[in-house]
């Protein structure tokens, strides 16, 4: 019998307090485990889960429940944010994620600034809020992870992301202006998501990366926006995971400047290196999705088995999980994990 | 005139890399203006400054808004030439189809592609983003590319590009075109495993690699 239920063992890393062992999570999100052989089996299935928060509760639990990761997971895409901010949303598939058609604004100049309460009525924010109040009440030994897209990502969802990047350069002055809007949607957005129970919040930023942004736009974007967002969940009193996507190099110097409790990271990086740099650091991640793809059980727990030999302090995938995976992929995971 | 001409190429190349599109679009005026040659102001200015700007990428001096901005200011200065150039000079260019495969809405690294190959001197035919597997056969066939390159930054959309090579497989086409893949996840045992052409790690290794198969 574990001493801790998964809920205590992720609150308590994240609180860089004692456990036993390390937890095994894939948060959601970016990187949601809604794979379609789970789906297949319990005909709780995508898009419609998007949609409705009966079918998202359920979903959510038959990923954990299945899987074996040690929290719930919700929403199962990117792109709750940008649709409320304005932009066309392609629904996906069983097998394929949620996409931004069309983004709302081809300009930082030309966003609409309006009010975050009105905006989170709209959309399927309240689909989201209402699977995780369900979860919550449902399943209290399980964390509830809610998965925001982060304030850069999310920009880049609503403005042509292309202007996007440029402008960033040529007109600082409103591209600050909409990260800024963004992110207290975001932080209201949070706050809802916490109300119903979330106790962990996952932000995924995918364009905030030092390949596409450089160390400089790092430090001046994606660095004090990300801790705005953090500050105000940090508020709200729930924890907060951070993923980081890429090889990280440009940036890496700046990673501990990031407030989240825990740094999650793509498979390219030496995440033991990272905690040996900056042991202040809790770290999670990073096993390759390719290797979890490839399905080979014993590839897969031999490299769990060094993830946790490292000291990784959080077991997760490295980045978002081909639909395609299998659970037995993920089982031997999740295991190699509870079992060492 | 043979050190005014080096000089407003020097300008030309500098405007690029400064991000400076005004001063791309005046100086290329200047060029015409002077009856300088059109094709050579693309080659030995503009062009010439993207290299550069491709060399502060590799070096990580320059990233993608960097890139963008400066890519920008090239096309503004190409632009104003184009109408100059002799009808020779415009075609006889080898083409690339290139596209993001189905499902996948990210297009930063092919747009950066895009634009390093067109620097480069190759005819490049942009499908977008989202784009299903036989789109990219019909395109290529259609406009009759010599290399067919496919980008993903997802793990879920992988198998479009397997796809494409299936299909080129499947209806006995698969030598008429080199395919060349890049991405995030993708990687050289990939790109062998789905029996592409190539693969490139990022946007200069990709002119690189184009340049190779169709030389």
């Amino acid at each position: 019998m574990s001493a801790f239920s998964p809920k205590e063992r992720l609150l308590r890393v994240l609180d860089k307090e004692k456990i036993d062992r390390a937890p095994v999570v894939c948060p959601g999100g970016m990187m949601n485990a809604a794979i379609v052989e789970v789906m297949n089996r319990t005909g709780h299935t995508l898009p419609e889960a998007h949609h409705d928060d009966t079918l998202m509760a359920e979903l959510a639990f038959d990923v954990a429940d299945y899987t074996g990761f040690e929290n719930i997971g919700i929403p199962f895409c990117m792109t709750v944010e940008a649709e409320v901010l304005g932009s066309g949303i392609d629904v996906g598939t069983l097998a394929c994620e949620p996409k931004i058609r069309q983004e709302a604004y081809p300009s930082v100049s030309q966003v609409e600034f309006k009010e975050p309460q009105a905006l989170l009525r709209s959309g399927r924010i309240n689909t989201v809020v209402q699977a995780a109040y369900r979860l919550a009440r449902k399943h209290p030994d399980y964390p509830i992870i809610g998965n925001l897209t982060g304030p850069i990502s999310t920009a880049a969802s609503i403005v042509d992301p292309m202007s996007f990047l440029k402008e960033l350069r040529k007109d600082k002055e409103n591209a600050h202006r909409v990260i800024d809007y963004v992110s207290n949607v975001l932080i209201a957005y949070a706050q809802l998501m916490v109300d119903a129970g979330v106790k962990v919040i996952s932000i995924g930023d995918p364009t905030a990366t030092g390949e596409i942004l450089g160390p400089k736009m790092f430090e001046e974007y994606a660095v004090p926006y990300l801790n705005k967002v953090i500050d105000g969940i940090h508020e709200l009193d729930a924890a907060v995971i951070v993923h980081i996507c890429g090889k990280m190099q440009s940036v890496r110097h700046m990673i501990p400047l990031i407030k989240g409790d825990a740094i999650s990271t793509d498979a390219m990086v030496n995440l033991k290196r990272l905690k040996e740099d900056y042991p202040q650091l809790t770290t999670m991640g990073n096993l390759s999705t390719y290797l979890l793809e490839g399905g080979n059980y014993e590839d897969v727990s031999r490299h769990t088995r060094r993830l946790v030999g490292d000291g990784i302090d959080i077991i997760a995938p490295a980045c978002g999980l081909s639909t395609s995976t299998t659970i037995q992929a993920l089982q031997a995971m999740t295991q190699t994990v509870k079992e060492l | 005139m043979r050190e005014l001409k080096a000089k407003l190429f020097q300008d030309l190349s500098d405007a690029v890399v400064d991000m400076d599109e005004e001063k791309a679009v005046e100086t290329s005026h200047q060029v015409i203006d002077e009856g300088i040659d059109a094709y050579e102001a693309i080659e030995k200015g503009l062009a010439h400054g993207m290299d550069r700007v491709g060399e502060l990428f590799d070096q990580e001096e320059y990233f993608i808004p960097e890139v963008l901005i400066c890519s920008d200011a090239m096309y503004a200065g190409v632009e104003v030439l184009k109408p100059h150039l002799k009808g020779d000079e415009q075609g006889e260019k080898k083409k690339v189809v290139i596209g993001v495969i189905e499902g996948d809405t990210h297009d930063i690294g092919k747009n950066l592609v895009k634009i390093m190959l067109e620097t480069s001197g190759f005819d490049v035919f942009d499908l977008g983003r989202d784009i299903p597997p036989q789109q990219f056969v019909d395109k290529a066939k259609e406009v009759g590319a010599h290399i067919i390159g496919l980008s993903t930054l997802m793990t879920t959309t992988m198998d479009g590009m397997r796809e494409v090579v299936r299909i080129l497989e499947e209806t006995n086409l698969r030598e008429q075109f080199k395919v060349i893949v890049g991405g995030g996840p993708i990687s050289q045992s990939f790109a062998d495993k789905i029996g592409a052409d190539g693969y490139a790690a990022n946007a200069a290794d990709a002119v690189r690699l184009a340049r190779k198969l169709v030389s």
